[in-house]
């Protein structure tokens, strides 16, 4: 005969459970989906044969969760893991720094997937994943972003939720985790504030110079570009305080370009050791703005023609340019106040060389040109009077394809091609200025700026990027001449932008009605988003340590202490505030007469006599009558009452009226 | 009515000492209209106490004493040819009793039990195409030896299920012990005893017991359970819904006994080791241990 033992029947039993998370596939799925969408956007911030080994691991895991026996075993591992840090040393000799990090954490993630075999495992993943998804945020730091780690964790939490639940029911886990999540908003925002603020060592974050876009350049080649490369990226935002400036005074300066070898033209070389001139003589009424520049490789900040006031740490060179002392690196806010009319006085002797240097002698076509124009034999003013009308009425055209001049390109350009953008015109310009005895020089900035209706700021992106001349006068200082207002007033007066530029390159408009509905819906909304996102950088990005104490002194809050108070203190309310709320709701749900009852165990818990949550009330009337025989009577009325309301048949309004009148006069 | 009951629990309680509480619960399960399984070891008064029910009931009552050659035929009976009729004669077997003592149950075949435990759950015998009804009230105590014992067969679940309630008599203590050694034979004691329930009396009893009354906030307890014995780890297979029914009538009954019209949580907390435990067994023959996480970790409602 044989023996069975309860456990071999019980083994064979159909209807053995499977309760081990471990091998729970819903887990699985959702903790594997999360993780691969937290590690994606890495794809542009880890060498690709990281992030390749990441998701070969990841999906090997995926697999596993059908075939288990497909799992790599522990020397497999071992290899692996040996792989991974080979594959980390090769693409990077060092142990610190983001990029480090970064590739740590994920090769680390990726080999932990591999290796789940308790729950401890899955809880030390998800820990895993939470800080490389927070690791995106020392790369980019746009709305965009946030908003999709935030939706990645909120999968993540719903992990966390399913492994803690006995119900896994994905929805319900995905909901729970967004409650949790709105939940947390109040505290996170508190936090956000009022948290002191760390200035985090440069080698740990952000050493992302390298990758800051190149904005203007500091010399300028008309001949040798054919196509101007039109980048909608954005290069600064204005916000002004008052009226805005027209647009044909929307100048914003740049580096000023004095030197030519006649076919480049560049700043001079001293610049740095030249003197600070004296301010200009201002007139007419000022601008107040707050500029806000995004990160740069150079320090140039494009003030609006003619920089009055500005602060630490902006400085202003020779050239009236606006310039950082700090690391431009960074998207930096700045308050400038500037005068559209400005009188800069006399020229100084090294400033006059500069603004006559020409590369050898003038050709004889050109000198002709001159003299055919009264360059020699008139006022300046007249000179350039007629220099501008020659360009308005002979045939020069505006293009941002302009065909090619490589050899002698200034006469190419006045004589055969005469197709050009603003750096042709602004160059041609000057030289012919020069030739004529008269000091100009080439400015460089950007023109223009696109108004954002929802904000009311202005945005000035690579496109805007202008080139125009600056020609000193007697009595009037240096006087600015854009050339290309000659050849082309729409860009300037209308204010045109990368939207309108058709492919062609020539300004244009949409012909069609339905098209132009269309586009100024789609310029709407783009100017919707870049609000917001002004707002997100304005006051999320760069709330830093000084923006800090600024916004919190204008709330009251000047020292680190009452900084301190407040945090605690908020955080103790808002705590305060949702478990009232929650306790509250709970209240709500509970039937009144064992919220009486509930009372009435309350009583009697003052007496050190508490009754457990699984005992029931007769057990619990049971056990208190032994302790307190004086109140026998008065506790089997409740009890008796309590039974006959909650579980009886047969209640009566009347017996919860005497069941609430007996909890009520119920004293110990 | 229920003052029957008590004088029926203290007569029973004359004969098999100390054992107040299990005697309490197989009247319950027989209330309940269910059938009772006892297991233990031999000589605990296992079949002393089935005796003592059916006299006390008066009901008829047939012992079958299971063993490891017993056929079906031996249980629910056979046809036998009738020289004289020439005709086919179904002689009924000891199944057709109002009370009947399975003892050693484990003992016999697989096909031997599945015979007893089809007509328990049936009502009824079907042999040669034609169905003979049991007599009412029917009672099924089953005895069986624990399961590590040379020579069982374990009753499947399927088949321990039918039985509402499992209980476990142990030795009885020090001075119980002291009484049944100085006293007179249990047979004797057993054939004085007078009836103290007919069996109209128990069918109306049993009827009463149906329309207890069980509020939502009951159920809302009886659900908990169910749902805590599927999801807890504790447990490899959880309680089946017939099993939930089983509780529920059987906290029912409690209740009848307890002289109450309504069913409160202590009614199923009394009855659950007994009702749950054999339906849970998790390699432990302990029914109250089984049970101890549910009493202690199941909020009442």
């Amino acid at each position: 005969m044989v023996r069975h033992t309860p456990e071999s029947v019980w083994k064979h039993s159909p209807c053995f459970k499977s309760m081990n998370s471990v091998q729970n596939k819903s887990i699985l799925i959702f903790l594997l989906a999360s993780i691969g969408l937290i590690a994606f956007p890495h794809i542009n911030h880890i060498p690709k044969a990281v992030f390749a080994f990441f998701y070969l691991l990841l999906s090997w895991r995926f697999i596993g969760i059908w075939k288990q026996n497909w799992l790599p075993n522990k020397p497999v591992i071992f290899l692996l893991t040996v792989c991974g840090l080979a594959l980390l040393y090769s693409q990077y000799h060092g142990v610190f720094g983001r990029d480090a990090g970064t590739r740590l954490f994920v090769t680390a993630l990726a080999l932990k997937l591999l290796e789940i075999k308790s729950e401890r495992d899955l809880y030390l993943i998800t820990y895993l994943a939470f800080i490389v998804a927070a690791s995106q945020f020392l790369y980019e730091q746009s709305l965009l972003m946030a908003a999709y780690i935030l939706f990645v964790c909120s999968i993540l939490l719903a992990t966390l939720v399913c492994l803690n639940s006995t119900k896994l029911q994905p929805f319900t886990a995905l909901k729970t985790a967004g409650i949790i999540l709105v939940q947390a908003i109040p505290m996170a925002v508190i936090l956000f504030i009022l948290f002191p603020r760390v200035e985090a060592p440069k080698w740990m974050l952000f050493n992302e110079k390298h990758q800051a876009k190149a904005g203007l350049s500091d010399s300028m080649e008309p001949g040798s570009i054919s196509d101007l490369g039109m980048s909608d990226e954005l290069v600064f935002r204005v916000k002004f305080t008052g009226a805005l400036p027209p647009p044909p005074q929307r100048y914003w300066r740049g580096p000023v370009l004095s030197y030519t070898d006649g076919k480049k033209w560049t700043q001079v070389k001293d610049l740095r050791f030249r003197p600070i001139l004296d301010k200009p003589v201002f007139t007419g009424l000022p601008y107040q703005y707050t500029l806000l520049m995004e990160p740069q490789d150079k320090n140039w900040v494009f003030a609006l023609e003619m920089p009055a006031d500005y602060a630490l740490p902006l400085s202003q060179n020779a050239n009236y340019q606006l310039v950082t002392l700090e690391n431009p690196d960074k998207r930096t806010e700045y308050k400038i106040t500037s005068y559209p009319g400005y009188n800069t006085g006399a020229i100084t002797r090294i400033e006059y060389k500069d603004a006559m240097q020409l590369p050898g002698d003038p050709s004889d076509k050109i000198k002709q040109l001159v003299k055919q124009l009264h360059g020699f034999d008139s006022t300046s003013d007249y000179f350039i009077n007629e220099l501008l009308n020659h360009f308005r009425k002979e045939d020069f055209h505006y293009t941002l394809t302009p065909p090619l001049m490589e050899e002698n390109p200034l006469e190419t350009f006045l004589f055969e091609t005469r197709y050009g953008f603003c750096s042709h015109y602004a160059a041609a310009f000057v030289y012919l200025l020069r030739v004529a005895n008269i000091p100009a020089r080439v400015v460089t900035g950007y023109q223009g700026g696109e108004l954002n209706k929802v904000g009311n700021f202005l945005e000035i992106r690579q496109a805007d990027a202008h080139a125009w001349a600056e020609v000193w006068l007697e009595n009037k200082g240096w006087v600015r001449f854009d050339p290309t207002a000659a050849i082309a007033p729409e860009r300037i007066e209308r204010n045109i932008n990368i939207d309108q530029l058709m492919p062609g390159g020539i300004i244009n408009y949409m012909p069609a009605d339905a098209a132009q509905a269309a586009f100024n819906w789609l310029k709407q909304s783009r100017q919707l988003w870049s609000n917001i996102d002004y707002h997100w950088q304005r006051w999320v990005i760069n709330y830093d340590n000084k923006n800090q104490s600024g916004f919190l002194s204008s709330l009251g809050i000047t020292d680190i202490k009452a900084m301190l108070y407040w945090m605690v203190g908020s955080i103790g309310l808002i705590t305060a505030l949702l478990s009232w709320l929650l306790l509250y709701q709970k209240q709500q749900a509970i039937d009144p007469v064992v919220r009486l009852y509930n009372r009435f165990c309350q009583k009697i818990a003052k007496r050190g006599l508490l009754r457990g949550p699984c005992e029931g009330a007769k057990d619990f009337a049971g056990r208190v009558k032994i302790k307190l025989p004086e109140k026998a009577t008065s506790i089997d009325q409740i009890t008796d009452l309590f039974i006959k309301l909650h579980y009886g048949k047969n209640s009566t309004p009347d017996d919860f009226k005497l069941f609430k009148k007996r909890v009520k006069s119920f004293k110990i | 009515m229920q003052n029957d009951t008590h004088h029926l629990l203290d007569a029973a309680n004359q004969v098999i000492l100390g054992k107040a509480h299990k005697i309490r619960l197989a009247l319950c399960c027989l209330i309940a209209r269910g059938h009772l399984l006892i297991e233990d070891i031999p000589g605990v008064g296992k079949t002393t106490l089935a005796n003592t029910l059916a006299k006390l009931l008066g009901l008829n009552c047939q012992r079958i004493q299971f063993t490891s050659d017993i056929l079906p035929a031996d249980i629910i009976g056979a046809s036998v040819f009738d020289a004289k009729n020439l005709t086919f004669k179904f002689h009924p077997g000891p199944l057709f009793n109002q009370m009947v003592l399975a003892d050693e149950i484990n003992r016999a075949t697989p096909k031997a039990q599945s015979a007893l435990l089809e007509a328990m759950e049936e009502q009824n015998i079907t042999v040669d195409g034609k169905t003979y009804p049991l007599p009412s009230p029917f009672f099924v105590i089953a005895t069986q030896n624990p399961s590590y014992q040379i020579g069982t067969f374990p009753l499947p679940e399927s088949q321990l299920d039918r039985f509402l309630m499992r209980i476990e008599l142990g030795y009885p203590d020090h001075d119980a012990e002291r009484l049944l050694l100085k006293g007179q034979s249990r047979h004797s004691l057993i054939e004085s005893l007078p009836v103290m329930l007919t069996p109209e009396r128990l069918i109306n009893m049993q009827d009463a017991v149906t329309d207890i009354y069980v509020s939502n906030a009951v159920l809302d307890y009886c659900q908990a359970i169910i749902s805590f014995t599927r999801e807890s780890s504790e447990y490899h297979c959880g309680l089946s819904p017939r099993a939930g029914l089983a509780l529920l009538n059987a906290a029912k009954a409690w209740a009848f006994m307890e002289q109450r019209d309504a069913v409160i949580p202590e009614d199923i907390q009394a009855v659950l080791a007994a009702v749950a435990g054999h339906r849970l067994r998790s390699g432990n023959n302990d029914s109250a241990a089984i049970v101890a996480p549910i009493l202690a970790k199941v909020a009442v409602h």
